[in-house]
């Protein structure tokens, strides 16, 4: 079933040269460590926690609403240092998701209510379910669907993930589109 | 994503009967059928450890009983376990104090630590970890030893009655089957073989006996009320089979269990339609035949309210991922009895072509495939498979609903990846019936049907509507294989487009 279109309120988003759109109503910690790498969608109320280390992301990425995105830290002897955290291409973070990620790949898709521990590392074409709870450090292998708490390996996922969330996040960059311009079909 | 998370409204038939949605499924290229997991060759490539991503040779994984020697899971909870440092300081025998490193392992989901069960904690990180002896390994090790040399045996004796003058050895050599090889392929040593094996004695081996007795339940038993939060659940006993714990304090970390690369080989022509790169970390494929990026995807984007007996209108869009034009065509499914006919048909193709085939070798490939299976001992999944002339299975699709198909095809212009960046949308001159073709975009067609559910069914039961999807298909392969032009065929396939549930009238 093809995506409906999303509408949001014109007023509230903020659309750059490179396409990413941004809303107004989300919390953007040190703004200058953020790098939104061309048509992201970050949704409102999402935070971004740029202030601690520098975040990036990749093209297509999208930052669903209540979704927090936050450089993991490490303890050492002598207090603690964050690293930066970077993600891939065509990620998608679902409603309410907390990414501590060291690294998330590319075609990644992060679920709803989804918390990502400190420091996991999610390679390219994973898939972390709804409602899972990745403990610190896991690492998420290529073509593998995680689900549970503690997030465990439940499944595979087709070949040809890569291609279906290329399609997925310009499909929902391509339907999320401003009000009031209703469209019938998704053509436009 | 909507193939990850949605249920699948469009299901296409593979050619072995099973109805899946086009991105499990793989497309030949050879002999230009769907395949899917069910009908394809699983062969493992290689293994990794999910942890570390290290990639173990099958060979050094088998030896290692397919699980990591360097990463361990929580016996608890089953998350990988991290690894913690603690810094101690130890008064060395001249009065001073040195500052040394202790390890340890520790869960960060469900915070064991490998001093909950006693385990000594190690000063190198990287160091081996105690490991638990099994009691019953040198009865294991002394059983598998027995039956190795039985199953020799009895294999040698055998081939010596298997061993007749007129015995052709060159339908094993042919097929890459002979049985020092299918060894090899299926990662056995190999055996000793002829007079190199010394058969004469087998290794002895002591029976189990059983006891009379049996030792009484400990008094505490029935003295003490059972701590349930110290006794183990079954998952995490099964999960270390050999011991399995019954208490908390004997739970040991488990090796991580290593996952695999596959690579799937279709079973009718033996060719890989997919093979992924050895490195584990890789999304790249050196060959990846997925029916994805041969045939026409079909989406579904808009459906009419759905009432019993009322023609409703759905909205389905077509999408070509080849290089190639392509034109599409609708046809209605056949009836039962087409299909039964059909089927038969084809039912007596397969049987002529395996008639053909065992006049050829003098062997089936069947009766070969077990002869060989049996007289070595191994599970027919190690050994490769042969050509393999499957019957056809019926495909079942029960529908719900009639179809008003357009009468006329669609042309599809071949997949652009550079349209997405092109300002100057360019103007297709196809001729489409506006009543059929809602709208255009690069490879892609937006096409509109009519279909009216059955009268017979009830609220909220599902409606369901099939069609042939017939569709030119350019095959590349054929001009590698001599012939000068690459070759255009017309392919056909079942879709089922499942549509969700009829509402009541009121």
């Amino acid at each position: 079933m093809e995506l409906q279109d999303i509408f949001y309120n014109k007023q509230e988003y903020v659309e750059t040269a490179s396409g990413n759109k941004v809303s107004r109503q989300t919390v953007l910690c040190g703004s200058q460590n953020i790098v939104l790498n061309g048509k992201v969608i970050v949704q409102s109320d999402a935070i971004i926690r740029g202030d601690l280390a520098n975040v990036r992301t990749g093209r297509n990425c999208i930052i669903s609403r209540n979704a927090v995105i936050r450089p993991p830290f490490k303890k050492f002897s002598k207090g603690v240092a964050y690293f930066p955290l970077h993600m891939g291409d065509n990620v998608y973070v679902g409603e309410n998701s907390v990414v501590n990620a060291a690294a998330v790949g590319s075609y990644v898709f992060i679920g709803n209510n989804v918390v990502i521990g400190r420091r996991c590392i999610l390679k390219d074409c994973s898939m972390i379910e709804d409602n899972t709870i990745l403990p610190p450090e896991t690492v998420v292998p290529p073509f593998t669907k995680y689900s549970g708490s503690p997030g465990l390996c439940v499944g595979e996922l087709p070949e040809c993930t890569q291609d279906i969330m290329i399609e997925f996040t310009r499909s929902y960059y391509q339907h999320f589109v401003p009000l009031p311009q209703p469209d019938k079909h998704g053509a436009k | 994503m909507a193939y990850l998370t949605q249920p699948n409204y469009v299901k296409y038939a593979c050619s072995c009967g099973l109805l899946k949605p086009i991105t499990k499924m793989y497309f030949c290229r050879h002999c230009l059928k769907l395949r899917c997991g069910y009908c394809v060759c699983h062969e493992v490539d290689s293994h990794y450890c999910s942890n570390c991503l290290e990639n173990l040779p099958s060979a050094e994984a088998r030896l290692k009983k397919y699980r990591c020697a360097n990463c361990y899971d929580c016996p608890h909870c089953f998350h990988t376990l991290s690894i913690r440092a603690t810094s101690v300081t130890r008064n060395s025998e001249d009065g001073s104090k040195t500052a040394s490193k202790l390890y340890y392992l520790a869960c960060f989901f469900c915070r064991w630590t490998s001093r909950d069960v006693g385990i000594p904690d190690q000063a190198s990180a990287t160091g081996r970890w105690p490991e638990r002896e099994n009691e019953n390994s040198e009865t294991i090790a002394s059983l598998i030893e027995y039956f190795k040399v039985l199953a020799l045996k009895e294999r040698i004796d055998k081939e010596k009655i298997f061993h007749t003058p007129r015995r052709n050895f060159s339908h094993f050599s042919k097929l890459g089957m002979t049985a020092a090889l299918v060894r090899k392929r299926s990662g056995l040593p190999s055996l000793p073989l002829g007079r190199d094996a010394d058969l004469t004695s087998l290794p002895t081996i002591v029976p189990s006996v059983a006891s009379e007795t049996v030792e009484p339940l400990p008094a505490e038993m029935f003295t003490t009320a059972p701590d349930l939060t110290k006794v183990t659940t079954l998952s995490q006993r099964f999960s270390q089979p050999d011991i399995q714990p019954e208490l908390t304090s004997e739970m040991w970390p488990i090796h991580k269990h290593l996952f695999i690369k596959r690579s799937q080989r279709c079973r009718e022509c033996e060719h890989n339609v997919y093979k992924p790169e050895y490195n584990p970390i890789s999304i790249r494929f050196k060959i990846q035949l997925a029916a994805f990026y041969h045939i026409p995807e079909i989406t579904l984007l808009s459906i009419g309210e759905l009432k019993a007996g009322v023609p409703s209108e759905i909205v389905v869009r077509l999408c070509n991922p080849t290089q190639h034009l392509t034109s599409v065509d609708f046809r209605p499914l056949p009836s039962a009895m087409e299909e039964d006919l059909l089927w038969e048909r084809q039912v007596q193709l397969c049987e002529e072509r395996e008639r053909k085939d065992s006049q050829r070798t003098s062997l089936t490939p069947g009766s070969l495939n077990t002869s060989l299976g049996s007289s070595l001992t191994l599970p027919a999944s190690l050994t490769r498979q042969l050509t393999l002339y499957e019957p056809p299975r019926r495909v079942r699709l029960d529908v719900s609903s009639s179809v008003q198909l357009p009468s006329c095809g669609i042309v599809l212009p071949p997949r652009d990846d550079a349209a997405e960046y092109d300002d100057s949308a360019e103007k297709h001159n196809f001729q489409d019936d506006p009543e059929v073709v809602v709208w255009r975009k690069s490879n892609k067609a937006a096409v509109k049907f009519s279909i009216t559910p059955d009268k017979t069914l009830a609220s909220n039961e599902e409606v369901k509507c099939g069609f042939v999807l017939g569709y030119g298909y350019v095959n590349t392969m054929a001009a590698l294989e001599g012939h000068k032009e690459p070759q255009r065929v017309e392919l056909q396939v079942k879709v089922l487009l499942s549509l969700g549930t009829v509402v009541s009238d009121e």
